[in-house]
């Protein structure tokens, strides 16, 4: 699934060349300006990527009238501005397209990121109706994705200039998280948070909103939502867990949005968890995860919480399950000390 | 070789911080949360760097990331795996 658009401006997004026009700059192509609107309305982000003073970028804002996630212009190779947007918006390169008139460009881009998808403009108006450019669900937090992104880019480069540690500057964005059981409401987003999450995803597989429906009415199980916002903006629902409770509690998804990565979100959600566990008289919290490259913020997160893992189980026989045989059972044993939840956590 | 490990990775974390505090803290000190302060964020951006720098995969290698546990540990944890033969 496409999750960012990367759009060159030279003869591409512009019709025309940008500095070759210092008088009258180049008017934006309308027909790729329609489209930009429409994939950001799926909630897809647009960026630039354009060999070009940055005024290029502000003038491209100007003529699309559309609000770019994140904007790289410069001299440098076009992979680099991809590696740098990537960066930026915590994207993998598999979730990222690139569209650029230079068949050049194309070509260095493809061999630099071969998992980014390389597009032509004439491309487009076919790509807009292919499955990687077309998610299933939108929800409102997709479709404010764009501003959202705006915001992080604002908090991020005062954190620049803040000189305190991490946490101080958390409270001093009065940073607001609410850890609650989910309502019929939250599901479509927790589905959507399903099928994106990969950083900080545990199971590595989409759950539908009917699981989701039957585990919210289950009596074995709890289906929690997690909510942040800040001074800089409400970034709404980011991240949600199924619970397994009883004697021992079991989490068999955990998933948070990357919007939510260097906030502490993860820690105080793990801590979270850990404590109700404690409180409801469970001797321990096992969390299955998936053992891929992708989730290794998840398991950092994992073991700061104090969750250890034996290791990933032999499997018995020929018919074992391929994702089981790639899955280890994280441990928090409830005895031994558990950290306090900040103060930013609404109890 | 280990004692060149060590300033290599107290200068790594410092730059990953943009804190001095990790040049000389003792060799016990935590990496993640109270310790050095990483966070996951900076934890995978450590682990990445060191593929690319020793070649060695911690997260694929070491699913407790123990070696997180404190520089010392991490230094040690690269050194017997670039000695391995």
């Amino acid at each position: 699934m496409i999750k960012c658009v990367v759009w060159d401006l030279d003869n591409t997004l512009l019709d025309g060349v940008f500095l070759e026009s210092p008088d009258q700059p180049p008017a934006a192509n309308p027909r790729l300006t329609g489209l930009l609107k429409e994939f950001a309305g799926r909630g897809i982000l647009q960026a630039i990527a354009s060999r070009n003073p940055p005024e290029a970028g502000q003038h491209a804002e100007h003529v699309t009238g559309h609000a770019f996630a994140a904007t790289q212009c410069g001299w440098g190779p076009k992979s680099a501005a991809i590696r740098a947007i990537m960066a930026e918006l915590g994207l993998t390169a598999d979730s990222v397209a690139f569209v650029d008139d230079d068949p050049m460009e194309r070509a260095k881009v493809s061999f630099s990121l071969p998992d980014v998808l390389v597009l032509a403009p004439d491309d487009m108006t076919a790509a807009a109706g292919w499955p990687q450019f077309s998610p299933a669900v939108v929800t409102d937090e997709a479709r404010r994705r764009g501003e959202l992104y705006r915001q992080r880019r604002a908090r991020q480069e005062e954190a620049r200039a803040f000189g305190g540690s991490t946490d101080e500057f958390l409270r001093h964005s009065q940073t607001r998280v609410s850890i609650r059981p989910a309502t019929p409401g939250d599901l479509p987003r927790l589905h959507e948070l399903s099928v994106r999450t990969h950083q900080f995803n545990s199971a590595g597989t989409s759950i539908s909103e009917t699981e989701l429906a039957s585990l919210a009415g289950s009596p074995t199980h709890r289906l929690l939502a997690v909510t942040l916002a800040d001074r800089f903006g409400d970034d709404g629902l980011v991240g949600g867990c199924v619970l397994a409770t009883g004697r021992s509690w079991r989490v068999p998804l955990v998933m948070m949005s990357c919007r939510a990565l260097g906030r502490g979100v993860i820690d105080a959600f793990l801590t979270w968890i850990c404590r109700a566990a404690q409180r409801a008289g469970a001797a321990q919290v096992a969390v299955p995860c998936l053992i891929s490259p992708r989730n290794v913020p998840l398991r950092i997160a994992l073991t700061g919480a104090g969750f250890r893992t034996g290791g990933i189980p032999e499997q018995d026989g020929e018919a074992a399950d391929p994702a089981a045989s790639k899955t280890a059972v994280y441990v928090r044993d409830l005895s031994q000390p558990l950290p306090g939840l900040p103060s930013w956590v609404q109890r | 070789m280990t004692a060149d490990l060590t300033s290599e990775i107290r200068q790594l974390l410092a730059e990953l911080t943009g804190d001095s505090r990790p040049l000389d803290a003792p060799l016990d000190t935590a990496l993640l949360r109270d310790g050095i302060g990483l966070d996951s964020l900076g934890g995978t951006v450590l682990l990445t760097e060191i593929e690319r720098r020793y070649g060695v995969d911690i997260a694929a290698e070491d699913l407790n990331l123990d070696c997180l546990e404190s520089i010392g540990a991490l230094a040690d944890y690269i050194a017997s795996r670039l000695a391995a033969p």
